[in-house]
């Protein structure tokens, strides 16, 4: 198979990193309809597929599970999942040769084996679903011509597809259609059903592209959302051990500094970020945020890139076929980090303080969340894509964190994620190292040392221009708007 | 000091008062509060030596115990009535005059006249005492009360009929004669509560159920609150006019199930229950924990995944045909402490009320003029009108249960289930809670189903009872 995006001409694959739009409430009218008494099968019984198979039967559709023999033989996890949720399950053959829509929740790794598996069985005519591009895009999966491949993908954990959707809510939701497979035109509509039928619609659904969202996915979860996350919490606390900070006070600031400081950023952009510093913590983050922004913009071109030209799907692949050897050498070796091992005491930190001590950490989240913006809006990616796929996500990551520190993350976002991030945070460490060796605990650890708040006018206004003027910020007031007009009335 | 030890008094048959202990500090000012009927009255007519002792003992009153109440202004002008038709001679009798009656009891001549004059009876002295109004007559058994030198003033209602500046003036002679006498004040409306009471004793069903001191400001507000949903005359409020739920057939179960199991890999939490619930069938279900009580109303509600896999007819549906979980939701108002703990959410009360027209937790969807409308309806009946943008989880958690009862009401489902809504509540607020499902089995067509894991505490109105066993 060969990778797919690069099989198109120039033009074509610009189009498809281009496309990216907010769809309406009202696009959503004729809600599960498309999918009404339609055979729904889930092939992968884990987080994400359990979950929205919850969903969608909540919704009124028909929904089961099809799992391997031996899953079912052995009452495995996943059989046990289905069954004590009332679920019908059957195997493969039973129950794929009458399914009208296929939904493939298994890790990124098992398609191409899923797929080649499943599709002599399916109906003619059916539909395969995705929740991830990877195979299709960067694998080149060739799906029968007779099939329509729609993808929907939450943009949140399993665990929070459902929480949200049982508080009579939803969370956002990108959907595109393979329009190499798309034969009687019915993908659209099967795919907004599917969204609706999730509690999506209600959150927001971006209607994108197979290509955008694995290129701007990859290149988001790698840079700015795990990787700068795992770099940043390993940086930091070694710092603060070299500045003598209190072993469990500095796992605290980092543990829950990274949620509280991007929970600004969700709120108000990098802006409403910045602004929760004093106007003295303020320029200087601003000037960390500049200097680190130039250390790691060849890094995070060389991602993007790595990422366009399919190296890094290479690469990784070349790990899958090694048994994942890399993949789960560096998550060992995260395991055993001073950061992962000192547990955060229970001394009191106040919301501020996260951000007065954490000085550069907040820096950090200015420097990956504008950099990859920029990086992949440079690449071809349209900023809706890139604004969701860096400062929109890094909340929700950072929230793992807060959970159970880099373990957590890494155990929640896929394998692809962790593997990218591992890169990420291989080259980013001692890149930033000659930086980190003049950063004291004035930026992190204990909050600026300075009389009183003074600052100087002119220089306060420039940065405060650079940062509401910033495209990130441009794109990102027009979304929240439209976010909010959805959203929870807080 | 006054000491009411284990007192249970007997009225003319007609009510006890049950179990009183109640003491009274010198320096107190006691406020007794309650719903009508609750025994307020008769509380404080046992100071004045009223009632027969059924248990206990009564202590410390003293001599002069000055009482003004309906009961003691009926029982004289019944007096006079009778002087009247003992008269057996055919002459007009005009009954005792006023002035003599306010002179019987007095020992302070110089204050009575000074009475007289601020409460405007100068022109009726001569007056027969049985010819005044009730107003005028509540007047002068004030006079009476307040010339007679009491060692304790025992006042039932003294503001009520009275006009204004009487009012007021009586208010300011209150205050001022507070610094030197015990007074012990009987009040239908709370927030006309003088400002030197000290204490408030509540009154319910003829017990004394709670003594709060006033600097106590949290129980002083859970009190009132108590009052409020006790006393106040406000209704339920209506359901939205503009949202018809779709019609249920009159004549079908609201929810059947049969053979109900609920079964996991290692245990069995439910087997083989057939369980109907009519219309207007109010029930209770008991049992000891684990005994799966949640969990069978899970599958009422179609919380349970297994739901699916049950023979279940719920509001007109065959479980798992293609029905959505909020066509389900839309019939039931839902309460429990598991929905508390879910419902951590900044939004304001009165959004959190509106959320019950849509089932959700928080709100998400722009709400109607009218949904507010009804909102704040119920915010006002739960005494909480000045708190609708107050954020639900800063609320106590007894107040919580409350707008959640609410919330569940709001729609007038067809069923409300409450789940142990008393659970993790303190006396008072158990009470609180309790005095408003009251309200509503009262005064709505909603069906019942109450859940409580001991069978014994059992709701008045709720016939029909489900014991789960272990």
């Amino acid at each position: 198979m060969a990778n797919y995006f690069n099989t198109l001409p120039l033009r074509e694959q610009l189009a498809e990193l281009g496309k990216c739009r907010f769809m309406h409430l009202d696009e959503f009218d004729e809600g599960v309809d498309a999918l009404r008494g339609k055979k729904m099968v889930i092939i992968g019984c884990g987080a994400q597929g359990l979950n929205q198979g919850l969903n969608l039967r909540d919704s009124g559709l028909d929904v089961s599970y099809a799992l391997r023999e031996q899953a079912i033989a052995q009452q495995r996890q996943s059989w046990k999942n289905a069954i004590e949720n009332g679920f019908t399950v059957g195997t493969y053959e039973e129950l794929l040769p009458t399914a009208d829509v296929v939904l493939n929740l298994t890790p990124d790794k098992q398609h191409t084996n899923v797929v080649n598996t499943i599709m002599p069985m399916m109906k003619h005519g059916s539909c395969l679903s995705y929740s991830h591009g990877f195979n299709i895009v960067e694998e080149g999966m060739q799906v029968r011509d007779d099939i329509t491949v729609i993808m929907v993908a939450p943009k949140c954990p399993g665990s929070e597809v459902r929480a949200e959707y049982v508080r009579g809510f939803g969370v956002p939701t990108l959907i595109a259609v393979h329009e190499a497979n798309d034969p009687n035109g019915q993908g659209l509509a099967l795919a907004k059903a599917y969204a609706v039928g999730t509690g999506g619609h209600k959150a927001g659904v971006l209607m994108s592209s197979f290509i955008a969202e694995v290129k701007s996915d990859l290149m988001g979860e790698q840079t700015i959302l795990c990787g700068m996350l795992q770099t940043g919490s390993l940086l930091c606390f070694d710092k603060m051990m070299g500045e003598g900070i209190d072993p469990g006070y500095a796992s605290k600031l980092i543990q829950y500094g990274w949620e509280t400081i991007t929970e600004a950023l969700k709120y108000g952009g990098v802006t409403n970020m910045m602004d929760r510093l004093s106007n003295p913590a303020k320029i200087r983050a601003f000037e960390l945020a500049e200097e680190m922004k130039d250390i790691m913009r060849p890094l995070y071109w060389k991602h993007q890139d790595d990422i366009m030209t399919g190296t890094f799907s290479k690469t990784m692949m070349a790990d899958w076929a090694n048994d994942d050897a890399e993949l789960l050498g560096w998550r060992a070796d995260t395991a055993e980090t001073a950061f992962e091992k000192t547990p955060a005491s229970d001394t009191e930190i106040s919301e501020q303080e996260y951000f007065d001590n954490g000085i550069l950490m907040v820096a950090m989240v200015k420097a990956g969340v504008e950099l990859a913006f920029e990086t992949m809006t440079s690449a071809g990616i349209i900023a809706e894509s890139a604004y969701y796929e860096s400062l929109h996500e890094t909340p929700l990551i950072a929230n793992t964190v807060a959970r159970k520190k880099l373990y957590e993350m890494n155990a929640t976002i896929s394998d692809t994620a962790e593997y990218g991030c591992y890169l990420y945070n291989h080259a980013c460490v001692p890149l930033l190292g000659d930086f980190m060796k003049g950063m004291r605990s004035d930026v992190i650890g204990k909050g600026l040392d300075v009389a009183d708040n003074a600052v100087d006018n002119a220089r306060l206004i420039d940065v405060n221009d650079a940062i509401r003027s910033h495209p990130v910020e441009a794109i990102g007031g027009v979304l929240r708007g439209h976010m909010a007009d959805m959203k929870r009335i807080v | 000091m006054i000491c009411l030890d284990a007192l249970s008094v007997d009225f003319d048959e007609r009510f006890q008062l049950h179990d009183i202990n109640w003491t009274i500090q010198p320096g107190e000012h006691w406020l007794i509060a309650g719903a009508n009927g609750s025994g307020k009255s008769a509380l404080a007519a046992v100071l004045a030596s009223e009632g027969t002792y059924l248990a206990g003992t009564l202590s410390g009153v003293p001599d002069r115990v000055a009482l003004v109440s309906y009961e003691r202004q009926a029982e004289l002008i019944e007096a006079e009535r009778r002087k009247d038709d003992a008269d057996i001679v055919d002459v007009i009798s005009e009954g005792t005059s006023v002035a003599a009656i306010i002179d019987a009891d007095c020992c302070d001549p110089d204050l009575a006249q000074t009475l007289i004059d601020t409460l405007g009876l100068r022109p009726l002295m001569g007056r027969a005492f049985r010819k005044l109004s009730t107003g005028e007559t509540r007047k002068v058994m004030l006079i009476r009360a307040l010339s007679s030198q009491p060692d304790v003033l025992v006042l039932d209602e003294p503001f009520d009929g009275l006009d204004h500046n009487s009012m007021a003036w009586l208010q300011d002679h209150l205050s001022a004669l507070a610094e030197v006498l015990p007074m012990v004040i009987v009040l239908n409306r709370f927030d006309e509560c003088p400002d030197f009471i000290t204490h408030i004793a509540y009154v319910d069903n003829g017990r004394l159920l709670h003594r709060v001191d006033r600097d106590n400001e949290r129980a002083f507000a859970e009190l009132y609150q108590l009052l409020h949903l006790k006393t106040s005359g406000l209704e339920i409020p209506a359901a939205d006019p503009t949202a018809r739920l779709p019609a249920l057939d009159p004549d079908a179960p609201l929810v059947r199930l049969r053979g109900a199991t609920v079964r996991y890999s290692d245990n069995t939490v439910l087997e083989d229950l057939d369980w109907t619930i009519e219309v207007n069938q109010s029930w209770q279900l008991s049992g000891p924990n684990g005994s799966g009580k949640t969990c069978l109303l899970s599958l009422i509600t179609g919380d349970h995944p297994q739901c699916y896999v049950n023979d279940i007819m719920a509001f007109g549906f065959q479980r798992g045909t293609g029905e959505s979980i909020w066509q389900i939701k839309q019939f039931i108002g839902y309460v429990s402490t598991a929905l508390q703990w879910e419902y951590r959410v900044g939004t304001g009360l009165r959004n959190v009320i509106i959320s019950g027209f849509y089932d959700s937790i928080g709100l998400y969807t722009k709400s109607t003029d009218t949904q507010k409308a009804i909102a704040d309806e119920w915010l006002a009946l739960l005494g909480m009108s000045a708190r609708a943008d107050e954020p639900f989880n800063t609320l106590s958690f007894g107040d919580q249960r409350l707008v959640l009862i609410a919330r569940a009401m709001v729609k007038h489902p067809p069923l409300l289930i409450l789940d142990e809504p008393c659970l993790g509540l303190d006396d008072m607020n158990r009470q609180l809670v309790l005095a408003l499902v009251e309200r509503i089995c009262l005064h709505s067509e909603t069906t019942v189903l109450y859940v409580n894991h001991r069978e014994q505490d059992r709701v008045p109105g709720i016939d029909n009872h489900l014991t789960l066993t272990e």
